[in-house]
């Protein structure tokens, strides 16, 4: 099984319904139970708020590009914007103790995907590269 | 996303139906200060309508809750999905917000 898709959205808020439907449809091509693709579309709607918040500042008319691979062993979703650089300290997200507005994000999307990544290589921009391991599959 | 703010024996509720996330958070926002600025207390919030929320409309909650604490106030929650308690399990905001089964059992606290 290889499947692949990709998806470019404006960096507009109104459009993470539609990474959220899209996110949870290539996870039922997966076979992943309806608990763990709600997680799925949480995960990959933080990381596009998160692209739409820090990359983006807010603005509204810029592009992200999200590319889906499913194969036999691993859901993986890269999420790719021409925005300013991620800082690193933006991955460790807030400390769960600590009770105030933002940063949990981050934990949202660790606590569903096993590689939270992103790829170095690129120049201008981000690119997050997020891999789930599908369990028990062959 | 839809608000709908009513009163139930004399107490305020907002009662949320829909999806809460960067987009509809900005206008939950916006309802709930409104109430706040009246220092309206207890303000009930009625989750049974909720099938998602992200860590936007999350935040709006902790704000609105910070805001309410000035003037002592009490945010209280009922009805919460299964899906999204773990949320709030998760992120140990359930030690935070003050969660119940029913706007009764709310009310009654």
């Amino acid at each position: 099984m290889k499947d692949s898709i990709i998806i470019a959205i404006p960096s507009h808020p109104k459009y993470l319904s539609v990474v959220r439907a899209v996110t949870g449809k290539m996870g039922e091509l997966c076979d992943i139970d309806e608990s763990g693709i709600e997680d799925m579309k949480l995960a990959v709607d933080e990381a596009c708020t998160n692209v739409i918040k820090h990359a983006y500042k807010g603005d509204v008319s810029r592009k992200i590009v999200l590319k889906y691979k499913i194969t036999r062993k691993a859901f993986k979703v890269s999420i790719e914007d021409s925005g300013i650089k991620a800082r690193i300290d933006l991955l460790k997200g807030r400390n769960l103790n600590e009770i105030r507005p933002g940063g949990l994000g981050i934990h949202l999307i660790r606590r569903v995907f096993d590689v939270l990544a992103f790829d170095e290589r690129e120049k201008n921009g981000n690119r997050l590269v997020l891999i789930k391991y599908l369990k028990g599959k062959k | 996303m839809n608000i709908d703010i009513a009163d139930y024996k004399g107490q305020k509720i907002v009662a949320i139906s829909g999806e809460i996330d960067m987009y509809s958070s900005p206008e939950l926002r916006e309802q709930m200060m409104v109430l706040i600025k009246k220092k309206i207390s207890p303000l009930f919030v009625d989750f049974k309508g909720v099938s998602y929320i992200d860590s936007s409309g999350i935040a709006t909650f902790v704000e609105g809750l910070k805001c309410m604490k000035r003037y002592g106030g009490r945010l209280q929650f009922f009805g919460i999905p299964l899906g999204i308690m773990e949320i709030f399990r998760f992120s140990k905001l359930d030690r935070v917000f003050e969660i119940y089964g029913n706007i009764d059992d709310a009310i009654n606290s």
